[in-house]
């Protein structure tokens, strides 16, 4: 079985100045009860501008620019002690208020969050170029509004400010007219929420190149409540981030136990990647704006400056056994009981020595423990305590109790192994997880040997249960370095070859699956041809007909997950993407296509092959692939009907040719230097190309480097077959090979459907097909409606200029619309027979 | 706030004289806060007590050692007694107790 690994973490961290007087719950409740309090205005006096923020040493290695040892080092108050104000960390950023505002927007889908035109204009000229930001974005940002519009909905009081440097920059409305639930306070709330963990998930996948659609599944474990006044605690924060994010194939749920959420987020990730169920969990949390100066009355009255004036966020990717990243042992899981009671030292025995002496381990065999790393000059002021310490020392009494150290040895032990705290206090966000990047890096680097992660919530806040909560966990190197038992990757993909066809005769053919097989242990390489041939497993067939049949069967029983083979007819519509390395540099380059035709006309065609491309170079993991255009007949209607694709908010990121003034048109030089990642031709001069850059060295009469024609691929293909030359050398069908695993393990087939759907190039209705109505946010459910006339339902209601779409309830099929519209949808449907009176 | 409420039902319920505070505070200051809120007066002013001189007699559990079956202490108390700073807490509370004579 394999282990969970700990395979990337972020961290971030959001100025949150205005946002402490207005939605911190200590500051909404003074408000309320004394508008004039002499609080409010000595907090709003007191609170720090971004730099000092930046530069607070505590917030510095939240991002990772610092060590908590190298903090430990620098004297308090740390306020007082700044250093260099970096914004970009090893491990994440610290971003500006206006910036977080500007993502609460870009995260918004209901048209809740309305920014000021000034602003929005700013913003969208200060992140057009940031690496976190999409052309998408930009796009959302462009729709503003005047600030006479904004105030005249503050007036109303159905909204709520957005305030950045003390002025209103726009306003979040709320949901619904009498639901509590959907107040403006609330969505604000929630709306920092889920843009502050998309954010860090972003840069979890942007800094790590990880591909989002590669992320199965996310769990969120913040501690804010998503629903409506019949499902307080609904959810899901988790799918509304990975949205924003593009994690197309993730599906996702919500975890909560007050501050031990994320610890619990991890280990169920642990869980369901140790299970085989998914290979790349993702948890993530947001920020808790009610948090935000949640002691500032103590630090007031100590005269230490509004330090809770930041919100938190973390991503981390628990991921299969790369052989690589630290693992997480799932053998040595610590938990607190109902059964256990709430003593802290009944606690620190469930959490900390219990699951110890599970794995035969005692406390001094753990070199850093990562607890409530909640920094302590907010917490010390407060009253509370400095959180670390009290633990530390708990752990390592409980450690005397048990005879593992001496009681002389207490203090030596918390300095030790214990770490200072830097966390801000937003209950989720220091509890355990925020040590994780810099135990996945000391690992790594060897430096650390064992690291326990402990979490704990306090389950009585929310008055159901006086019980407390915690879980805890260790990382561990991974063992897949120096152990030959767990070397061996599993057998992830099994790719089929055909052996009879080849100009150069089956002997060929069988050397070219035996290389595959040698050089790729994680693939299963299965011959389907005469018996007797190779020591590989054979599936006998006798003539190319029989071959045929045999794959075809393999492949729909799911025996293999993709085949090689000389010659196969795609039906109309699927093309083949064939992949080459350019003679001149190297470089690996993507013909799209080679063989078979993916539309009838000539410039139609290579405008689907582009998509095509793009989709078999996602497989590949070229997540943004340069894409040019082969100088052909046709080539600038081509580009010209891709730039028209681009308006319509399809992005291609397009190559530029060596050739001066060439731009995206590619000449034969560029053929030769590989000067894009997916070059766009007609089938057949593709199949030329293939055919010339994979024999170059030989003279023509056996093809030596290259990977073949590639995978067919087409709207509606769920088949990977990968076609090569029957004049292939056995490199090139190794290289095929492996081409056709990376596609089986990519999924392929749904990556090109999602393209193809996102290029909108799914087979469009007929002429007289109904035009959709301009879209709105839709939040009323109309049930009753037949599953099998759904989507007939949603365009009848087109029809009669109401916008609708099809959907799928808890209960059943649903068609949402407006509310303004909900009542004429409902008699036009009764109207139209779709639903009874 | 809630405890300052429990606190003066009880005292109404049952009488000063048969009221005694234990507390299981883990830090001085916040020891003292409480010993004080129940002898003289919640001296934040925010809740029930405020103004409210119960002068009840208030004890910090690690001042009741002896009267603790050994094995409860064990369990229970025996690890946060290595790791808090039981004499300040104890002088903080006494100081208050003491204010009243008790």
């Amino acid at each position: 079985m394999t282990n969970p690994v700990v395979k990337a973490a972020s961290y971030c961290l959001y100025h949150a100045r205005d946002m402490v007087v207005t939605h911190g719950t200590t500051l909404m409740v003074e408000r309320a009860k004394n508008p004039d309090s002499p609080l409010l205005e000595q907090v709003q006096q007191s609170l720090r501008p971004f730099e000092s923020v930046a530069a607070y040493p505590p917030n510095q290695v939240y991002i990772g620019n610092i060590s908590p040892g190298e903090l430990a080092q620098i004297p308090q108050p740390w306020y007082e002690n700044l250093v260099e104000p970096q914004r970009q960390g090893r491990f994440g950023a610290i971003f500006p208020l206006d910036e977080l505002i500007a993502m609460m927007k870009i995260a918004d889908s209901f048209e809740l969050v309305v920014l000021e035109e000034t602003f929005a204009r700013q913003m969208a000229e200060r992140l057009k170029a940031h690496p976190l930001f999409t052309e998408t974005d930009m796009a959302i940002l462009a729709k503003a509004q005047t600030i006479e519009e904004i105030e005249s909905l503050l007036s109303k009081g159905t909204a709520v400010p957005l305030e950045f440097d003390d002025h209103v920059v726009g306003c979040i409305k709320q949901a619904h007219e009498v639901d509590v639930n959907l107040k403006a306070d609330v969505m604000f709330e929630n709306l920092a929420a889920k843009a502050s963990g998309a954010l860090a998930l972003r840069h979890l996948l942007w800094k790590n190149e990880i591909d989002p659609s590669s992320i199965d599944y996310i769990i969120e474990t913040s501690e804010e409540a998503a629903g409506d006044m019949n499902q307080r605690g609904g959810g899901n924060f988790a799918k509304a981030i990975g949205e924003v994010c593009g994690c197309l194939n993730a599906s996702g749920s919500d975890t909560r136990s007050f501050c031990a959420g994320p610890s619990h987020g991890i280990v169920n990730a642990c869980g369901l990647v140790k299970s085989g169920i998914y290979q790349n969990v993702v948890v993530v949390a947001g920020g808790a704006t009610a948090k935000l100066g949640m002691n500032s009355r103590d630090h007031i009255k100590k005269e230490v400056p509004v330090l809770e004036d930041v919100l938190g966020a973390f991503a981390i990717l628990i991921s299969a056994d790369d052989g690589v990243n630290p693992i997480i042992r799932t053998d040595a899981i610590g938990r607190h009981r109902i059964g256990t009671g709430s003593s802290p030292q009944a606690v620190t025995s469930s959490l900390v020595t219990d699951p110890l002496q599970r794995a035969g381990l005692t406390i001094s065999d753990v070199d850093k423990y990562s607890v409530e790393m909640q920094n302590p000059e907010i917490t010390v002021p407060a009253g509370a305590g400095d959180v670390p310490l009290a633990n530390y020392k708990m752990i390592a009494a409980l450690g005397v109790k048990q005879g593992a150290i001496q009681r002389s040895e207490l203090d030596s032990f918390v300095t030790q192994h214990g770490l200072k705290g830097w966390a801000p206090t937003q209950g989720h966000i220091p509890s355990g997880v925020p040590y994780m990047g810099f135990a996945r890096e000391g690992i790594l680097q060897g430096e650390l040997n064992r690291v326990m992660i402990v979490g704990k919530g306090s389950l009585f806040l929310a008055r159901l249960t006086n019980l407390f909560d915690g879980v805890s966990f260790l990382m561990e190197p991974n063992p897949g370095k120096s152990t030959s038992t767990t070397v061996t990757a599993e057998k992830t993909v099994t790719v089929g070859v055909t052996l009879l066809g080849s100009e150069h005769g089956l002997e060929e053919v069988v050397r070219g699956a035996e290389l595959a097989q040698s050089k790729h242990k994680n693939i299963g390489v299965v011959a389907i041809g005469p018996k007797g041939s190779t020591s590989l497993p054979v599936i006998e067939a006798n003539t190319e007909e029989e071959q045929r049949h045999v794959m075809e069967n393999l492949l729909k029983s799911g025996e293999i997950d993709a085949c090689v083979t000389m010659h196969y007819n795609f039906p109309l519509g699927v093309t083949t993407i064939g992949r080459v390395i350019a003679p001149a540099t190297g470089r690996e380059m993507l013909i799209a296509s080679t063989t078979g035709m993916s539309a009838g006309n000539r410039t139609e065609a290579m405008h689907k092959n582009a998509i095509l491309g793009i989709a078999v170079a996602k497989a590949l993991g070229i997540s943004d692939p340069e894409v040019g255009i082969l100088n052909v007949d046709g080539a600038l209607t081509t580009e010209r009907s891709l730039r028209d694709l681009e308006k319509e908010g399809y992005s291609i990121n397009w190559a530029a040719s060596s050739r001066a003034g060439g731009q995206a048109i590619m000449r034969g030089n560029d053929a030769l230097t590989g000067g894009c990642d997916v070059l766009v031709t007609d089938s057949l001069t593709g199949n030329i190309l293939v055919k010339m850059l994979s024999a170059l060295n030989t003279g023509g009469s056996i093809e030596s480097v290259g990977y073949g024609y590639g995978p067919g691929v087409g709207e509606g293909y769920s088949q990977i077959i990968n076609i090569v030359s029957r004049a292939s050398g056995a490199p090139v069908i190794a290289g095929a090979v492996e081409f056709a695993a990376d596609a089986a393990k990519a999924r392929l087939p749904e990556l090109v459907a999602e393209e193809l759907k996102r290029a909108k190039l799914v087979k469009t209705e007929p002429a007289d097909a109904v035009r959709k109505p301009p879209a709105k946010p839709v939040d009323q459910e109309i049930t009753g409606v037949d599953v099998l006339e759904i989507e007939e339902a949603a365009e009848a209601l087109w029809k009669e200029n109401i916008y609708a779409e099809a959907g799928m309830g808890c209960t059943g099929p649903v068609i949402l619309v407006t509310p303004e519209d909900i009542e004429l949808a409902k008699r036009k449907l009764i109207e139209f027979g779709f639903i009874n009176q | 706030m809630e405890n300052q409420t429990r606190i003066l039902e009880l005292v109404e319920k049952h009488g000063k004289e048969n009221v005694v505070v234990v507390l299981g505070g883990a830090e001085a200051e916040a020891s003292g806060l409480a010993a004080e809120t129940v002898t003289a007066g919640d001296p934040t002013f925010a809740g029930p007590l405020t103004g409210v001189q119960l002068e009840l007699p208030v004890y910090h559990i690690f001042e009741l050692k002896d009267i603790v079956p050994e094995d409860v202490w064990e369990d229970q108390i025996s690890m946060m007694e290595m790791v808090l700073d039981v004499d300040e807490i104890i002088k903080e509370v006494t100081t208050y107790r003491e204010q009243i004579g008790g």
